[in-house]
């Protein structure tokens, strides 16, 4: 069995600094991590794995991201919790790509990833990205490797030869979904908690490669990539601004009700 | 002040302040009066109304303490959590920063400013502000003393000489305060700034601002080759904020302290280690010692602990989110590494792993937590050990209201590692007393909770701690490493330094506090201050 997991590096940070020109997410800043949703990707795409090869069947977890140079020690890090190899998309030609533009790109690095390892069977993702809340990138995967498709999958509950089964969110509540492979799944937090690696992992992964690729290297047509291939144009994008004022009242509990008084007449 | 506003600050002990009866330590006092004064003329004006009707003070924080050091037995409390300005700061000629705060400041309100590097500076002098300007260029600061309650007040801290996991690398409180202000009960200050008041020998000569002189021996016996949190430090020649550090709020009211910080390292990582065996983390602990050069932290919880945490996970709830210790797990070993760079981190961590190889451990059954998310995980991790004992004790307290919590706070020198972890064993074996162990064991300081099932097991778990008491100082160990002594351990002082020892802390306390007005019932009995200074 070969399971994809597509991770991105989100900024560590909630504030997020946006370029003016692009209204894109300004990304070589500040430090990065993995989206918190991908992260579950991971664990669960581990846990599988584990229970294949119990099964007696191998079994090979690939990490994919496109990102900028430093995405690098993320990727890494999965290597270093159990991942089996990594591949990232890294070239100038990827930025400012929106959903569609990103599916082409991890679509290119699946298919380079299938010359190596064969078809997936399972490519899983977060159910969104706490940068962008998409939420677009699984779906859209789905269609393009024309493979099955559950969103916001709370639970794996049986994998077998030729079908997946999961318990994923419908509206009005969560149902059980039996999919045939190959399948796209896309994670909720509360499938899984992202193992930590081993001392033995952290120092296994420092000596695993990861293979960085740009465009071409993939076969990725630049009309598809980057800003180029995104007919999302994004007209502005700010951080909305809080008009709230705190105040601490201080006191006995008889001075703070009188303030308290006071402030609520003053804003009525 | 006049009078009369010292009287408005000062409220009659009613209902409605209940709970500043009782600290953390789950002990209850009394008191008649109560004040929650914001500056140090507050402060000394209280001090001037309650001296002048001989009213004794119990000072407080946040009480987070667990020797009920700011457990009231009678009189007023002074309670400082509304002093809780940075008041300013500076930077030496090295580049080192020092912050001046009020008691109140919380750890965790310091730590949240030293990040994000933006102190609250209103009221700052230009001095101050140019300082405030260079800390927001500098690499991020940190103040390392780490108790695991983050509620906790830097004055309550510097009263009980607090430490934490971080003091294997970093020591305890006392080593990182450069500066305080201490009120006496006549309402006189004393200013004390590391490296410009020392003792000559024993003889300890003090002036005030106001101009009086406090002149005392101190005592004679040797402060013990460990952490310790037990009774006033003393030493030849030492500097007097020493001996201010860690007395328990017997000798004044801290009004000020000024905190040396220190940037924070460029690498921190956490590595939980599981093994079978208990023998196997002593083991390592002392080859860890050994071979690390970045350790921060060594901690340990025994297998007992690690149980309580599964039976907390499985229970759902707050605990819902840990991550589960591996199968078979006996024991955790957790190392914290504050490294350089990058690559001494990986050195470090291989040599982690060769420790664990040669006690007959695995470097695949450990947690390497390198990020924020991992880092928060583990130290989620390490906290819900107390908490979930503390849950337990609460349980347990349904059917049986004589039980309370019975944890141990002594450590002994490095080399009385495996003799006092046997007693420990041997003895609850023989008490037949269930027990979890945790804590600090790279200072050879570990938490022994006994766990009381009814008022049987708890007198007996108090029985034990008596005896554990005599034997670790028979060790040279400490009866209190990091708590202090505060009401609850007097006996156990007793047992560390003897009655002489015990008089003579009483005639220090006699030299700053001639009336015998501060923490009346910490570190030792009352009746020891009678009797002239």
């Amino acid at each position: 069995m070969h399971i994809v997991v597509c991770v991105k590096a989100v900024p560590a940070s909630t504030e997020v600094k946006m370029d003016p020109v692009t209204n894109t997410i300004v990304r070589d800043g500040g430090a990065s991590v993995v989206n918190p949703f991908d992260a579950t990707a991971l664990e669960v795409a581990l846990s599988l794995a584990e229970e294949r090869r119990r099964a007696g069947e191998p079994c090979r977890v690939s990490v994919l991201s496109m990102g900028i140079p430093a995405t690098e020690a993320l990727l890494r890090d999965c290597l270093a919790r159990g991942a089996d190899g990594a591949l990232l998309l890294s070239d100038r030609a990827f930025a400012g790509a929106d959903t569609l533009a990103t599916t082409y790109a991890l679509s290119c690095g699946i298919a380079h990833l299938a010359k190596q390892w064969g078809e997936p069977d399972l490519v899983l993702c977060g159910k969104m990205a706490v940068d962008g809340d998409t939420a677009q990138i699984g779906p859209e995967l789905a269609a393009t490797l024309g493979a099955t498709c559950a969103t916001d999958v709370r639970e794996v509950l049986t994998c077998g030869a030729g079908a997946i089964a999961v318990r994923a969110a419908v509206d009005g509540g969560t149902a059980a979904l039996e999919l045939p492979l190959p399948a796209v799944l896309t994670l909720a937090r509360e499938a899984a908690q992202l193992r930590m690696p081993s001392i033995a992992g952290v120092r296994a992964a420092a000596e695993m490669p990861v293979e960085v690729l740009g465009a071409a290297a993939v076969g990725a047509d630049a009309a598809r990539t980057g800003l180029a291939g995104s007919p999302t144009q994004v007209v502005r994008s700010f951080v909305p601004e809080s008009q709230r004022e705190s105040v601490a009242v201080d006191g006995t509990p008889a001075e703070q009700a009188l303030r308290l008084v006071e402030i609520i007449e003053g804003v009525a | 002040m006049a009078r009369d506003n010292a009287q408005a600050l000062i409220h009659t002990f009613d209902a409605e302040f209940e709970d500043y009866a009782r600290d953390e330590s789950r002990s209850r006092g009394w008191a008649e009066s109560i004040s929650f004064p914001t500056d140090e003329d507050e402060v000394r004006a209280v001090l001037r109304a309650l001296a002048a009707e001989g009213v004794p003070v119990t000072v407080q924080g946040a009480r987070t303490g667990l020797a009920a050091g700011a457990v009231p037995a009678g009189g007023h409390i002074m309670n400082l959590s509304r002093m809780n300005r940075y008041l300013g700061l500076r930077k030496d000629d090295e580049g080192r920063f020092y912050l001046r705060v009020q008691p109140g400041v919380v750890l965790l309100d310091l730590r949240k400013h030293l990040s994000a590097r933006d102190i609250p500076a209103s009221g700052w002098d230009a001095a101050s502000r140019a300082a405030l300007d260079a800390f927001a260029q500098a690499p991020v600061q940190i103040f390392p003393t780490d108790p695991t309650e983050a509620s906790a007040c830097l004055g309550g801290m510097a009263a009980c000489n607090a430490s934490g996991a971080r003091s294997y690398r970093y020591g305890a409180m006392r080593g990182h305060v450069s500066g305080l202000r201490l009120a006496l009960a006549d309402g006189d200050v004393l200013a004390l700034r590391r490296g410009e008041a020392r003792a000559c020998g024993r003889a300890l000569t003090l002036t005030t601002e106001g101009g009086r002189i406090i002149a005392t021996e101190l005592p004679g016996y040797r402060m013990p080759a460990c952490k310790s949190a037990s009774g006033y430090y003393v030493a030849d020649d030492m500097d007097a904020i020493d001996l201010i550090i860690g007395s328990d709020g017997t000798l004044g009211v801290i009004t000020e302290l000024e905190l040396e910080l220190m940037p924070a390292p460029a690498v921190t990582w956490g590595v939980s280690c599981f093994l079978a065996e208990e023998r196997q983390a002593l083991d390592a602990t002392c080859a860890l010692r050994e071979r690390l050069s970045c350790a921060s932290a060594i901690e340990y919880f025994d297998h007992a602990a690690l149980e309580i945490l599964r039976a907390q996970r499985a229970s759902g709830a707050a605990f819902a989110s840990l991550v589960e210790p591996p199968e078979g797990a006996g024991c955790c070993l957790f190392v914290e590494l504050e490294c350089a760079s990058e690559d001494e981190a990986m050195a470090e961590l291989s040599l982690v792993g060769e420790v664990l190889a040669a006690v007959g451990g695995s470097e695949r059954d450990t947690w390497v937590a390198r990020t924020d998310t991992d880092r928060e995980a583990l130290t989620f991790f390490r906290h819900a050990v107390p908490e979930s004992v503390n849950m337990l004790i609460d349980e347990r307290r349904r059917t049986d209201s004589a039980i309370t919590k019975l944890g141990s706070d002594m450590a002994v020198p490095n080399e009385r590692l495996y003799e006092v972890v046997a007693l420990y064993r041997a003895t609850l074996a023989e008490a037949g007393l269930e027990a979890a162990a945790w804590g600090h064991i790279g200072d050879n300081h570990l938490h022994v909770n006994v766990l009381p099932h009814d008022a049987a097991d708890y007198a007996a778990g108090k029985e034990l701690f008596a005896r554990w008491a005599r034997e670790v100082a028979a060790m040279g160990g400490a009866v209190s490493a990091e708590h202090g002594v505060g009401k609850l351990k007097r006996d156990f002082l007793k047992a560390m330094y003897g009655e002489g020892a015990l008089c003579e802390m009483a005639r220090v306390k006699r030299a700053f506090d001639p009336a015998g007005m501060f923490g009346r019932g910490n570190l030792f009995d009352e009746s020891l201050l009678e009797g002239g200074a």
